[in-house]
């Protein structure tokens, strides 16, 4: 038995680069075999998909982009979820962008799902007004009048001459706001200067780290439901009947946490077995 | 597939593997790939809020493209400072006026803007640095001006309206849902919490009692922002394995095992000549 201590109580003291090695290979390995573990959908993804689903065609949705390549893996697939939803429903899509790179997110996510999924024709079934530097005077603006703020789209085209802008002139003329947020400005932001002053419901997409800061506006009705990181995503796309890269990665999710709370279970008994022996001798 | 595409892949393979390597130990393959995110993050960044901001909106609204002929002295003179600048930069400042759609009449109320954002510029120079004060004065004072609303709107109004619930037709208990209990521990939650904030009375006997309480809730809620980061970090990993594992396709001529290995053997290579060195 004390042998057995002596090898916890030396595994503790595990080199680090053990450790990356374990996690790196519980992440792995799931890529190569997939497991197929069941993905249930929270109430909070449920929240959101229940309020793009009483959306109707021709409703108006404004969508922002606000991450970039350091957090694609979490907030991209829930974004191109959200957007098959959306166009599989025939809502008109209108996305702005308050980080640089977050134009560049919205591209790529468009060119999959608009043009080669659903085939949808730019300025009549969707619009990127693109990117404008000013965090929240941005959106103070946008909830304005949007024209103070982009007076052109990405492209360089006017927006009077845009089909599907004729008539949206501020955030009240739409019928549903989603922000795919990595951070600031983003989801808090949109809540404050935009969801609460006109009453237009709202839905988020964050990363796991922000959940817990936006939790408290989910919960209090402020904000229509969130998709949690890349569980968040798998979960919208199960709900959605169309897997793709969420669900794919949740295998290696789940094993990498399964290992991780082994190490933290492994790491307090071996600390707790050599505090008593400390106290012994 | 093309060429570009492919030497993308490599440069990212590459970029990634130097940021992992630091978890072996600090090298030259981290220090290029961190050297080379901050410098194109940087210039990235304010290339960006320059074409996006700064030419359309500003310029774009000081000397927009005129209607007809320029005609009027002022005016004139107003667009021949604009042509000097055109002289120097035409790809800012395009010949005969930028059209961004703002129409066709100068804005001089941005002329304000503009001066405080040179007067920012100016804070590199120590002659001049206390001009810079006025421009961060403006910034902040409007900053908190715009958040003072907002934050008492979302954060405290909305936030208490959506805490102050009613029980009628609520279940008593619900594990995930709405119910009495679950609300009940948000009040205890909420109270507690705030009361562990609260310095004016020494925390002993039974408000220590409560404020205890505060930091079971406090503890909770960083160990679930912990959980919440560890997720979001294996998520990340997950993307860049993913990533790695398609650049190592033939597609893309196995750029993530030429990588890997090239720089496990000039990381052996390094590790080896600096042994050497530290003993020699």
């Amino acid at each position: 038995m004390e042998k057995f201590l002596d090898f916890i109580v030396r595994a503790g003291s595990l080199d680090r680069r053990v450790i990356f090695m374990v996690i790196a290979l519980a992440v792995m390995l799931p890529l190569f075999f997939p497991l197929g573990l069941p993905i249930r959908a929270t109430n909070s993804s449920q929240q959101v998909y229940d309020v793009v689903e009483e959306l109707n065609a021709g409703d108006k949705a404004l969508v922002s982009f606000e991450y970039g390549p350091s957090t694609k893996p979490e907030i991209h697939p829930m974004a191109v979820a959200l957007l098959r939803h959306l166009f599989s429903k025939d809502v008109k899509v209108y996305i702005t962008c308050l980080w640089p790179d977050g134009q560049f997110m919205a591209l790529e996510a468009l060119e999959q799902v608009a043009k080669k999924q659903y085939g949808k024709v730019y300025g009549e079934d969707y619009v990127l007004l693109g990117y404008r530097p000013g965090a929240e005077a941005i959106i103070k603006g946008l909830v304005s009048n949007i024209r103070k703020v982009f007076t052109v789209d990405s492209r360089g085209d006017f927006l009077d001459d845009i089909p599907m802008m004729v008539g949206v002139n501020q955030v009240k003329d739409f019928d549903f706001i989603f922000s795919a947020s990595a951070g600031y400005p983003g989801t808090v932001e949109w809540v404050q200067y935009a969801a609460d002053p006109t009453g237009v419901t709202m839905s988020t997409g964050t990363t796991s780290i922000q959940v817990n800061e936006v939790m408290p506006y989910v919960q209090s009705g402020q904000i229509k439901g969130i998709l949690g990181g890349m569980p968040g995503a798998a979960e919208y796309e199960s709900l959605i009947g169309q897997a793709g890269i969420g669900t794919s990665g949740m295998d290696a999710q789940s094993v990498a946490h399964i290992i991780i709370v082994g190490f933290i279970i492994f790491g307090n008994i071996s600390f707790f077995i050599e505090r008593r022996r400390s106290k012994k001798y | 597939m093309n060429g570009s595409e492919i030497f993308g892949a490599w440069v990212a393979v590459f970029l990634t593997l130097g940021i992992f390597s630091y978890l072996y130990k600090d090298n030259p393959f981290y220090k290029i790939a961190e050297h080379v995110f901050v410098g194109v993050s940087a210039g990235y960044w304010m290339a960006m809020a320059f074409w996006t901001q700064v030419q359309p909106n500003l310029f774009g609204r000081l000397w927009p493209k005129p209607e007809g002929d320029i005609s009027g002295f002022l005016m004139k003179g107003w667009y021949g400072i604009y042509n000097s600048f055109g002289f120097i930069l035409p790809s800012v400042f395009p010949s005969g006026g930028i059209d961004k759609g703002h129409g066709h009449d100068p804005h001089f109320i941005y002329l304000l803007p503009f001066a405080l954002g040179i007067m920012m510029l100016l804070s590199v120079s120590s002659k001049l640095s206390w001009l810079a004060r006025l421009g961060i004065a403006y910034t902040v004072g409007m900053a908190a001006g715009l958040r003072a609303y907002a934050f008492l709107n979302s954060n405290v109004l909305g936030q208490i309206k959506g805490s102050a619930v009613s029980f009628v037709d609520m279940p008593w208990f619900s594990l995930t849902g709405v119910s009495i209990f679950n609300n009940l521990i948000i009040l205890v939650g909420t109270i507690t919490g705030l009361l562990y904030f609260y310095f004016s009375k020494e925390h002993k006997g039974t408000f220590g009692k409560v404020t205890r309480v505060g930091i079971y809730f406090l503890m909770v809620s960083f160990g679930a922002s912990f959980g919440f980061a560890v997720m979001g970090r294996i998520s990340l990993l997950i993307g860049r394995f993913t990533d790695l594992i398609t650049y190592g396709t033939e597609t893309y001529n196995y750029a993530s095992i030429w990588v890997f290995l090239l720089m496990i053997v000039l990381l052996a290579v390094w590790t080896f000549k600096g042994d050497k060195k530290a003993t020699g």
